[in-house]
């Protein structure tokens, strides 16, 4: 065993002083199964979604308590968890997979307002964040705590209700999972006599040059009211789960598990290299092979280039 | 290894520069897959070049070399296509 383990890993006599799982036709077998779960992967995901497809752990419970952890840490009261604007987030996620966009306003001039309003959430102040391709709910929560625009949204103090929804679906020929946080207050108390005024909206900067310019709409701050805990926590303890976890989940979630395979096979590789390369240098043995140290650049660039795609994104 | 380092170090400047570009378009480029797919096909296709063109520069460039550079880059290319394919869409 131990012997076969040597002449996979190490360069000596039984593999012609090449680590035997480096040869052409270990690489060309690798290859060959890439490229075919490749072209296999799409037709199992389509053919048999309770086995293989995208899936998310995140939950609106989750991203709640991650929210009103950060806002306590800055000294903000926390957001109850509303009914109406996660509505409004589910009906929004909805529309970003029908009319296949990723911005804040639709491309036929929706904004998200239309949304919150369309829920029956009568806003005084609101505002939406968005995130995609994440696999859990602290990676969304700390995306978005590292945007400027973002973690104003989430820290501010106007808000006091907050809604997610957590959808999967196809976007651009992409299967991926958005996250879409509706924030909102209804603070009729301040409102000026007949109105039904929306008095601020604040969007985030879009993140990405494809995507329209969010609106950014101030208008002055109105002075804070008070707000009770106790009727904080009666509205809003119901959570509204138009989420992912409402959906069946397929048994293998083809993002974790590709990530997982590719992220193993670098690894190796890069290692049998770096071994491959001290063992004959340490030996002083004489060959005609490319460097292995270009060779582990590469791949750590690959690896990189895996980790920079499968991030999620924030508008 | 690091003298072999120091006699090449010109060819891994390139290669490094290759390399880094290469993942800071990826970066730059995203979320758009289509064209982060299409800079990963490049900077392969560039490095194959460069690590041939190094061997043949310094004379030790055999069939055998030529076939390592395009499988490795090969093997590249077949793990991002399978993420894509296997992850994403």
């Amino acid at each position: 065993m131990i012997n076969f383990l040597c002449h996979l890993f190490l360069p000596r006599a039984s593999n012609n002083y090449r680590s035997y799982l480096l040869h052409f036709k270990v690489i060309a077998s690798l290859v060959f199964v890439f490229f075919s779960l490749g072209l296999l992967t799409p037709f199992l995901t389509t053919s048999f979604p309770s086995v293989l497809g995208v899936s998310s752990d995140i939950t609106s419970q989750q991203l709640v308590v991650l929210t009103n952890e950060k806002r306590q840490e800055n000294g903000d009261l926390p957001l109850v968890l509303n009914d109406g604007l996660s509505q409004a987030a589910a009906n929004k996620a909805t529309d970003m997979f029908n009319k296949n966009y990723w911005a804040h306003n639709a491309p036929d001039g929706t904004t998200p307002w239309v949304f919150i309003k369309a829920a029956g959430y009568n806003y005084t102040y609101a505002g939406e964040n968005l995130a995609r391709g994440y696999n859990n709910a602290s990676d969304v929560v700390n995306a978005w705590m590292a945007s400027p625009e973002h973690r104003q949204n989430m820290l501010s103090p106007n808000y006091q209700n907050v809604g997610f929804s957590i959808e999967t679906g196809n976007l651009g020929g992409e299967n991926t999972v958005l996250v879409v946080e509706m924030l909102g207050s209804t603070n009729l108390a301040q409102e000026p006599s007949g109105g039904s005024v929306n008095k601020e909206v604040v969007v985030p900067a879009a993140a990405i040059p494809s995507s329209p310019a969010a609106s950014v709409v101030t208008t002055p701050a109105l002075t804070p009211t008070p707000v009770l805990a106790q009727s904080r926590s009666v509205s809003g303890a119901k959570a509204f789960l138009v989420s992912a976890a409402s959906q069946k989940a397929p048994l293998i979630n083809s993002k974790s598990f590709s990530l997982l395979v590719v992220n193993f096979t670098l690894f190796l590789f890069i290692f049998i290299l770096v071994l491959d390369m001290i063992v004959i240098e340490k030996k002083k043995i004489v060959r005609f092979v490319g460097h292995n140290l270009d060779h582990v650049l590469f791949l750590s660039l690959i690896l990189f280039v895996i980790l920079i795609i499968f991030r999620g994104t924030i508008i | 290894m690091y003298e072999k380092f120091k006699k090449h170090i010109t060819y891994y400047f390139f290669l490094l520069l290759i390399l880094l570009s290469g993942l800071t378009l990826t970066f730059l480029a995203s979320p758009r897959l289509v064209l982060q797919t299409l800079i990963v096909f490049v900077t392969v296709v560039f490095y194959i070049i460069l690590g041939i063109s190094h061997h043949f520069i310094n004379h030790d460039l055999t069939v055998k070399i030529m076939v390592e550079y395009v499988l490795i880059g090969l093997f590249g290319i077949s793990i991002v296509f399978f993420m894509i394919m296997g992850g994403i869409i």
